[in-house]
């Protein structure tokens, strides 16, 4: 366990140093609730989304949760460029130990970053239930690890970093817009039932509807039933957490990254 | 020319070198406008459905403009990474001007743009309409000389900034404040009107007008969706905004690589 801590403490050290990294990420947030978001609620029909300037800016935050844990997967492709995995497989730390560590570490990391701004858009979107939200705040925690071990089970699969740069930008791109951090499920759906279809089964669609069931606004809530979402969460983070250990120990070691 | 057309060269060369790159940035302006134009049709109002037919007719135009920004303003991060390695040592013995060296920069930069729009470009016309051939070479023009603008502005930038962080920390927020307080994802009317009712700094309703890249979407807007009006002024504040940054960008780069 005291192992596990090490690890995890470690990968929170590492993401603070990125302070330009973090100092961007925040001009970006402020600037989407500020200028994207503060105009484009004025050309939507406010039959179809009621509130959406509330409504984006609980997406919002779920899609900067996203983009901050998939980052741990870029520290692996440093670490490897600088020798630094070859120190890290030597120290006296199981592979599960390892992975898991960094599994967490990815996700808590990301979730220290987003609480202030979580803490922004409550402020903007206004007043909260506070049992529901410490639950979807419980379901947002397991996004994050869940999101890490996916960046992680990908990166040590493809050990590529330009593609993995790609693919993660071609996958953030399709699994942002296939959810509901920007739009209603009914929406989506009816602009395609095959878009419908991918959001209906999406980690990002669960943690954007239970963020926004969480602050109990009538007019931002998309899903009355907490449960499938919060089922759905724990499923994405079971998977890439304990399937991501089981790869990352088969891929670790041989080296070929590139 | 000759040796501008060498710097051209290399810096091609070093622009396909990211194909897969290119390709996944490809991908990502087409998700936007393939998946986010899409759902948004079904939920703007008819206001901007009755003047512009649909959200996505609406942003088309915008995202051949949005690519062909992020691509223009590449060549910053690549003079940025040569001025830490001191690869500038390099580029001042080449046998040619410094002005050659410089204006070179800023060409290939404005091109490659211009060369990666062209795909983004084509699915605008195919999706919403061809322009004419007058109006087909007006949006080119206007659209090289903001690829021109955007190379010179990502240029400055980068021989200003010392790392690589402070570049990409610059760059983004050039990059937010441009994108979003333009009309390339709204209508400028929108943004007028917010203003207007006080809930938008008058300061920012003035950078959305004259910010180039509203006027170059409002353009091709005007061409395959007869609105807004076409201006003339348009035409006038992409030339100011390229001839401006085109030539402080060549001199400041001069004076950096120069310096000791």
């Amino acid at each position: 366990m005291n192992k596990l801590l090490l690890v995890i403490e470690r990968d929170v050290r590492i993401f603070f140093q990125y302070k330009f990294l973090i100092i961007m990420r925040a001009i970006w947030f402020v600037s989407q609730i500020a200028l994207f978001g503060l105009i484009a609620s004025r050309m939507i029909n406010l039959r179809e989304v009621p509130d959406y300037f509330r409504y984006y800016v609980g997406g919002l935050s779920v899609m900067t949760l996203y983009s901050a844990a998939v980052f741990i997967g870029f520290d692996l492709y440093e670490e490897a460029e600088h020798g630094v995995f070859e120190y890290l497989l030597s120290l006296p730390v199981s592979r599960q130990q390892l992975v898991l560590g960094r599994s967490i570490g990815g996700g808590l990391r990301s979730f220290i970053y987003v609480g202030p701004l979580i803490a922004v858009s409550l402020y903007v979107i206004g007043a909260i239930n506070p049992i529901s939200f410490l639950i979807s705040l419980f379901a947002l925690f397991l996004f994050a690890f869940g999101v890490s071990g996916m960046s992680i089970t990908i990166a040590v699969i493809i050990k590529s970093s330009d593609r993995f740069d790609i693919l993660m930008g071609v996958l953030d791109a399709l699994i942002v817009r296939l959810s509901t951090a920007m739009y209603p499920l009914a929406i989506v759906q009816a602009s395609s039932p095959l878009y419908g279809g991918i959001a209906n089964f999406n980690p990002v669609t669960y943690a954007a509807d239970l963020f926004r069931w969480g602050t109990g606004i009538e007019t931002i809530i998309t899903s009355q039933n907490p449960l499938m979402p919060l089922l759905g969460i724990i499923a994405f983070f079971g998977f890439f957490t304990f399937v991501g250990v089981v790869i990352y120990d088969k891929r670790i070691e041989g080296g070929g990254w590139q | 020319m000759k040796h501008v057309i060498h710097i051209l060269e290399h810096d091609f060369r070093n622009f396909f070198r990211y194909k897969w790159w290119l390709v996944g940035l490809v991908s990502m302006n087409l998700a936007d406008l393939f998946i986010m134009a899409v759902v948004y049709n079904h939920m703007v109002s008819s206001e901007v459905t009755k003047t512009y037919k649909s959200y996505f007719d609406f942003f088309a135009p915008g995202l051949a403009v949005t690519g062909l920004f992020a691509s223009a303003f590449m060549i910053g991060r690549e003079v940025n990474m040569e001025r830490r390695r001191e690869v500038h040592h390099y580029m001042l013995s080449i046998p040619m001007t410094r002005m050659e060296l410089a204006i070179g920069r800023v060409l290939s930069g404005g091109l490659r743009g211009m060369v990666y729009m062209s795909p983004l470009l084509l699915t605008c016309f195919v999706f919403v309409g061809f322009p004419t051939i007058p109006q087909f070479l007006v949006v080119l023009g206007i659209l090289f000389l903001l690829a021109l603008g955007i190379s010179g502005l990502s240029i400055a930038i980068a021989v200003s900034t010392s790392s690589l962080e402070k570049f990409i920390t610059a760059r983004g927020l050039v990059y937010y404040t441009l994108f979003f307080c333009s009309s390339v994802f709204y209508p400028l009317s929108l943004i007028q009107e917010l203003g207007q009712d006080g809930k938008f700094p008058s300061v920012l309703v003035t950078l959305a007008e004259v910010n180039p890249l509203s006027s170059a979407s409002d353009t091709i807007r005007s061409f395959l969706l007869g609105s807004p009006a076409f201006s003339y002024y348009s035409i006038v504040n992409v030339m100011v905004f390229s001839a401006v940054f085109t030539l402080s960008a060549a001199f400041a780069y001069i004076k950096i690589i120069e310096r000791k």
